[in-house]
């Protein structure tokens, strides 16, 4: 225990500086989707995740959003843990063949009005599994999906600016 | 025949409740036939409170015996011993001296053993019979003794004697121990309550009610005389010690009743919480009337007993809904039920009326009277002894846990077993009850409402019954006739405008949601993550549902937890089957009995020596005898 003190008291502080500027890229966008979400959603938005069968690289970038460098409950994004509480679907994955079913499922269980958002390019239309005999292919082959967030993966800021055009396309 | 034999027995019920009402209000009586039984014969007197006692007996024989009457292929045995229990039962308050007393008492205690081993086949109904017989006879014995020797210091087996007789207070104390000892064996109080949870469940159903919805009362009924009227004005001790017992039986009994798998055993182990809640009213009714301020004595005691009256409404009302589950189902096991609010709607709805009552929810009756032993309790800082203020403490935080402990208790309870899918094919296949029993149900149900809302009526005419007791002059003012006003203006409660207002909100929120909602409904099974397959295994269980309790009073539960794998014999890694248990032990089995009955074998084996099957020494002993007798004759 004093081992482990006296370690964290002679490191100090090794973390990178933040570059938390009103004007970095990161914070534009943000205040763009806090705008957006309270104009459209009363304050905020909250995301289901569902892994239809991804290779988790996806849902790393993801879980990067909950971090503190981006932290995007800041701008009223939330992430929660069941469809019933969801306005929106984040599905990663090229929606294996045990996958398919649940999915549909879990759009089924999602109150009205809902949003679908693929991510990943499985997700769009099967990415490196395209064609592979134990995928359905792409969300949209399971349930209606309203935006795209291409990349293999789609780093955290290409997530955001994704989440903002997705929001921002709605009527 | 049969159905005869339970028609009987609802005409006695009904004529019984009619008397005692009739003395209630006042119109008193007395029968005495001497010649019938020597030491005085039989002697019987209506006086107010046993006339309140004779109509609980009455009234919850009505719907008992109608219960039986809808099947009687169900009860072919005890319909003698269930018309003695019934008519011993009403005697017992009656009985105005010692002999028919205790013959009466006995009388209902071999009935109803007679009654808990109706299925003899059975090792769980003889294990039952045995505790409750061996429970009852301590109990018995004890009322003996102490009656023999208040007869023998008064000089008179009359109770009028007892009442004028002025005992020297070592001799009162005494008394009033073995007596109260006697009672609360019947009362089920802890740690005297052992037989309760095994001789309810073995009982049939509409025994089980009336052992639980009146025979229990008739301790309390015991300790109300013993420690207000029979002995005269006893010292503050004899209302803390009935107050302590209260709280601890209370509390301990809900924990039990919480963690419990069996239907009827939960509703055992309530029973004991409901006398907690009585004894603790009563016990502040005694402190009081020791502390010399009569009033407040005469709230405690109209508290415990509109808790008596409303335990025995809806406690008859949940025995007998659950013998009509047990019918259905062939189980009283809860993690076995589900899914019989479709299938038995009428059972389900009395049964939850019965589990909002005693949860203590307004409007109904079981919220009224714990509200009134909450008022009764928080008065005590009139009494100006900190270790009285003290005990009075303990009776109201006793009191709120067990409160929001029993909520929790009847949501798992009416949850798990009537609610979501049917956990096996019995349940599944339920099917709803005949008429009567539907109909003694009902007759509780609305009881139980009117009980609630006519507390107006009620609180007062059980007020008197108190005062006319304990002697105060002029009867206690309990408000108008909407709202109930406890000690001038220290609390009021209107029950009617309570229920008013639920109603309204309840409509509000219904109304609310139908006109904003409309149209936007859509119906889609359960959430349960995707799956593809769901089966009634995946739903909660009354297992689970304890669980938490069993974590955070584990103290108290001590569970114990049991994994046992078998892996296939070529490699550990194939698991065959996993039994997992985690059942909780019984602080007083191991604590209390446990070692009391070891101990009584180890000196019944020192005793046993003197056997040894020889005739020869036989002789001896007799030979031994006889010269005793020889050099002391
Ligand atoms: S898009 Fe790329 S990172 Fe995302 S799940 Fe598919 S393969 Fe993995």
């Amino acid at each position: 225990m004093l081992r482990q003190l006296r370690a964290a008291l002679r490191a100090g502080v090794v973390t990178e500086p933040g570059v938390a500027t009103e004007s970095a890229p990161l914070e534009v966008v943000g205040a763009r989707l806090r705008e957006e979400i309270h104009r459209r959603f009363k304050r905020s938005l909250h995301i289901r995740q569902v892994d239809a069968g991804s290779c988790n690289g996806c849902e790393l970038e993801i879980s990067g959003l909950t971090g503190p460098h981006y932290d995007f409950e800041r701008f009223g994004l939330h992430l929660v843990a069941s469809p019933r509480h969801a306005d929106c679907l984040l599905v990663t994955g090229p929606v294996t063949l045990n996958m398919a079913e649940p999915l549909r499922r879990t759009w089924e269980a999602t109150p009205d009005p809902k949003f679908v958002i693929a991510v990943g390019d499985c997700g769009r239309d099967g990415g490196i599994f395209r064609g592979s005999y134990a995928v359905v292919g792409g969300v949209s082959s399971v349930v209606p999906v309203d935006a795209i967030i291409a990349g293999c993966p789609p780093s955290p800021a290409a997530l955001l600016a994704g989440l903002l055009a997705a929001i921002g396309r709605r009527p | 025949m049969t159905a005869l034999v339970y028609v009987l027995a609802v005409i006695v019920g009904l004529a019984a409740g009619a008397v005692g009402v009739g003395g209630m209000l006042g119109i008193g009586m007395t029968w005495r036939l001497p010649a019938l039984l020597p030491l005085g014969g039989v002697s019987l007197v209506l006086d107010p409170l046993a006339g309140v006692f004779l109509a609980l007996v009455g009234f919850a024989a009505v719907p008992a015996s109608l219960y039986a009457l809808g099947d009687t292929r169900r009860t072919p045995r005890g319909r003698v011993a269930y018309l003695l229990f019934v008519g011993a039962m009403a005697v017992v308050p009656l009985a105005a001296n010692a002999l028919t007393f205790l013959l009466a008492w006995e009388l209902m205690s071999l009935a109803s053993y007679v009654l808990v081993m109706h299925d003899r086949e059975s090792r769980e109904a003889i294990r039952a019979g045995w505790v409750y017989a061996v429970m009852t006879h301590a109990g018995v014995v004890c009322l003996v003794v102490g009656m023999l020797l208040l007869g023998t210091w008064t000089g008179s087996f009359e109770v009028g004697a007892w009442r004028a007789a002025a005992l020297a207070p070592g001799a009162r104390n005494l008394v009033w121990t073995l007596l109260a000892l006697g009672f609360a064996v019947k009362a089920g109080v802890i740690p005297l309550h052992v037989w309760l949870p095994l001789a309810h469940p073995a009982a049939p159903s509409h025994v089980s009610a009336l052992m639980s919805g009146v025979m229990i009362k008739l301790g309390v009924y015991g300790l109300i005389r013993i420690s207000l009227d029979w002995l005269g004005d006893g010292p503050a001790w004899w209302g803390t010690a009935i107050l302590l017992a209260g709280a601890v039986s209370a509390v301990v009994g809900v924990l039990s009743a919480i963690v419990d798998r069996d239907l009827k055993r939960v509703l055992a182990f309530s029973s004991i919480e409901n006398m907690g809640i009585i004894l603790i009213g009563l016990g502040a009714g005694v402190l009081y009337h020791a502390a010399g301020l009569p009033a407040l004595a005469v709230l405690g005691l109209t508290a415990a007993l509109y808790h008596a009256v409303n335990h025995a409404a809806f406690k008859t009302l949940l025995f007998l809904g659950a013998g009509a589950v047990v019918h259905a189902t062939g189980t009283r096991d809860m993690d076995a039920l589900g899914g019989l609010i479709k299938r038995m709607p009428w059972t389900t709805a009395c049964f939850l009326t019965g589990a909002v009552a005693i949860a203590a929810l307004p409007p109904l009756n079981g919220f009224v009277s714990e509200w009134l032993t909450f008022q009764a309790l928080l008065q005590n800082l009139l009494i100006e002894r900190p270790g009285v203020n003290l005990v009075f403490a303990l009776g109201i935080a006793a009191l709120a846990l067990t409160g929001g402990l029993a909520v929790a208790c009847f949501v798992r309870v009416f949850g798990i077993s009537f609610l979501a899918v049917p956990r096996s094919d019995a349940s599944a296949r339920a099917h709803e009850t005949e008429v009567p029993p539907r109909l003694a149900m009902t007759m509780l149900a609305v009881a139980c409402l009117a009980l609630g809302l006519g507390a107006t009526a009620v609180a007062p005419a059980l007020a008197r019954v108190g005062s006319e007791l304990i002697g105060v002059v002029g009867s206690l003012a309990l408000g108008d006739a909407l709202t109930l006003d406890v000690s001038g203006n220290f609390a009021s409660l209107s029950v009617p405008v309570v229920a008013v207002a639920l109603t309204l909100a309840g409509l509000g929120i219904v109304g609310g949601l139908a006109i904003t909602g409309r149209g936007r409904v859509r119906r889609y099974e359960t959430w349960s993550c995707g799956r593809m397959l769901q089966t009634p295994r995946m739903e909660y269980t009354a297992t689970a549902f304890a669980n938490p309790f069993k974590r955070v009073f584990h103290f108290f539960y001590r569970p114990v937890e049991q994994i046992d794998i078998a892996a296939h014999p070529a490699s550990r890694l194939f698991v065959q089957r996993i039994e997992y248990a985690n059942p909780t032990r019984s602080l007083f089995d191991d604590w209390l009995y446990r070692p009391l009955l070891d101990s009584v074998h180890r000196s019944v084996r020192v005793v046993r020596v003197l056997q040894s099957g020889s005739a020869n020494l036989y002789l001896a002993y007799i030979l031994l005898a006889l010269l005793v007798m020889l050099v002391f004759a």
